[in-house]
């Protein structure tokens, strides 16, 4: 293989494919979305554009483009609008560091389905996802209007609060790794066999639940209320910039997917590696597998939203500081204990 | 005991779970929604469609010219002219002109009419994209179905 094309072509093509995917997942999630709560409400949702209503999104994509880019007079120009692309610059920048498959061989090169390899992945994916509160706050007080700004400050009460139930479990999962690579991770659960999400359910349960309130997503939206709040921080954006915090919050949901994916369900691996009848199973290339994971997850996401109704604002702030937090700190000593002892 | 139970169904997320598969199950369900052009719901048996007029088992029509209804209507929707035949039991309307635009389903030309000939239908889909598809002549009167279609918006419609 040519300097050239290891060196540029390939990289470049990752690069590309890493903005796509997001994309792709956000319109198959925006479908999914309308489509299972549709059903779940025993409607039908959009299924007229295209297959089943697969264009649907691309649709409203396409009319958002065309909608007139209203700034609000008061509005201070550089924050409102920077929050948008912030929002959407860290949950893309994000995917750099998910392992999306094992690596390809071609020949003696070997293709990495992820573009960085970090020894503090999980710390970056992290500091990432707590920058794009950024955007949201930004956008809440440029927009120098109430609703936004009341929404602002409730999505940071709820995502500082839910990002230390959320730390510490990831630790829990760096401790049983003993490495915070997100490659490394999955490999390690690949030589023990066991995925670190059957080894420490509490963990996952607990992670699962703050990262729904992380990403803002129902029974946690309050920061995006519609009964209460118009439509939160982004209620004063319209056109495409509105169109980026809708995009950058379904992109954020296919992160934490992956994220939960690779920390806990082993990310690439084939289920059931230690019975041997169902080795077959290894046939299929790991990012397929990836895939039906992660849509579990983002169908999950969508399942919750249609189950259950949004949480006051004070049993919300309740449930992590009395029960999340405490239950993770238990978790982790427990975990570093047994880690401790082994 | 019960404060225990209660304790552990919240902490082991029994409620949570049994929500989920409420709406698991309503995901498999029987849905509500009608898919308007595929699918269409039937009006009621007393639903005020758009007025017919009607003929006798024998084909001959039922109207006799008698233009109780043009009377009876408040919004000036007929123009009737009558005729009768030489050597014909009845009168025979020649000039049968509705205008659909200006009718109000109020009904009572339906009341009126002596001999039932003018009565609601039970078809709703009313919209077309010409003027001229608003006035039916006689022989337009007895149009149902699709010919009916096809006069009120020349085909503008997708097939049921």
């Amino acid at each position: 293989m040519t300097p050239f094309v290891a060196d540029v072509l390939i990289p470049v093509g990752k690069i590309v494919a890493v903005i796509l995917y997001p994309m792709i997942m956000v319109v198959v999630m925006i479908w999914l979305e309308r489509r299972v709560v549709a059903l779940m409400q025993l409607r039908l949702g959009p299924n007229r554009v295209g297959f089943q209503g697969l264009a649907q999104p691309v649709a409203d994509a396409v009319k958002l483009f065309f909608k007139e880019d209203i700034r609000p007079r008061q509005a201070d120009r550089l924050l409102f609008n920077i929050a948008p692309v912030l929002v959407m610059f860290t949950s893309l920048l994000a995917f750099a560091f998910m392992p999306l498959g094992e690596p390809v061989r071609i020949g003696a090169y070997t293709l990495t389905l992820w573009i960085a390899e970090s020894p503090v992945g999980l710390l970056i994916v992290l500091g990432l996802s707590s920058i794009s509160v950024f955007g949201v706050i930004f956008g809440g007080w440029a927009a120098n209007s109430k609703y936004p700004l009341m929404g602002a400050l409730r999505s940071v009460v709820q995502v500082l609060s839910y990002e230390i139930p959320l730390g510490l479990t990831v630790l829990t999962v760096a401790f049983a790794a003993r490495s915070m690579d997100l490659v490394e991770i999955v490999r390690r659960q690949e030589s023990s066999g066991v995925w670190y999400g059957f080894l420490m359910p509490v963990s996952f349960v607990v992670f699962w639940i703050s990262a729904v309130a992380e990403t803002n997503r129902a029974p946690f939206d309050l920061p995006e209320a519609e009964s209460e709040l118009v439509a939160g921080y982004h209620t004063e954006y319209s056109g495409m910039k509105f169109a980026y915090f809708y995009m950058a919050e379904y992109a954020h949901m296919v992160l934490v997917s992956s994220l939960v994916v690779n920390l806990f369900f082993g990310g690439w691996l084939a289920p059931f590696p230690s019975v041997p009848a169902l080795d077959f199973l290894e046939v299929v290339p790991g990012f397929v597998w990836y895939l039906v994971k992660i849509m579990f997850f983002l169908y999950l996401y969508v399942w919750i939203r249609a189950t259950f109704p949004r949480y006051r604002f004070d049993s919300l702030i309740r449930l992590v500081w009395k029960w999340l937090i405490p239950l993770a700190l238990l978790n982790f000593l427990v975990v570093a204990l047994v880690r401790y002892l082994r | 005991m019960r404060r225990l139970t209660r304790f552990l169904r919240s902490f082991f997320l029994v409620d949570m779970l049994s929500g989920l598969l409420v709406t698991l199950r309503l995901y498999f369900s029987r849905k509500v929604t009608v898919a308007y052009p595929e699918e269409v719901d039937e009006p009621a048996e007393r639903f005020r469609g758009i007025l017919r007029l009607h003929k006798d088992e024998a084909g001959e029509p039922l109207c006799i010219a008698c233009k109780a209804c043009q009377r009876a209507c408040g919004t000036d929707c007929f123009d009737i002219e009558g005729r009768k035949e030489e050597g014909a039991k009845f009168m025979r309307p020649v000039k049968f002109d509705w205008k659909l635009d200006r009718c109000s389903f109020c009904g009572f030309c339906v009341e009126v009419c002596p001999t039932n000939a003018i009565r609601f239908s039970r078809e709703f889909r009313l919209t077309g994209v010409r003027k001229d598809g608003l006035l039916f002549h006689r022989d337009e009167m007895y149009l149902t179905g699709d010919d009916l279609q096809e006069h009120l918006c020349g085909g503008c419609r997708r097939a049921a």
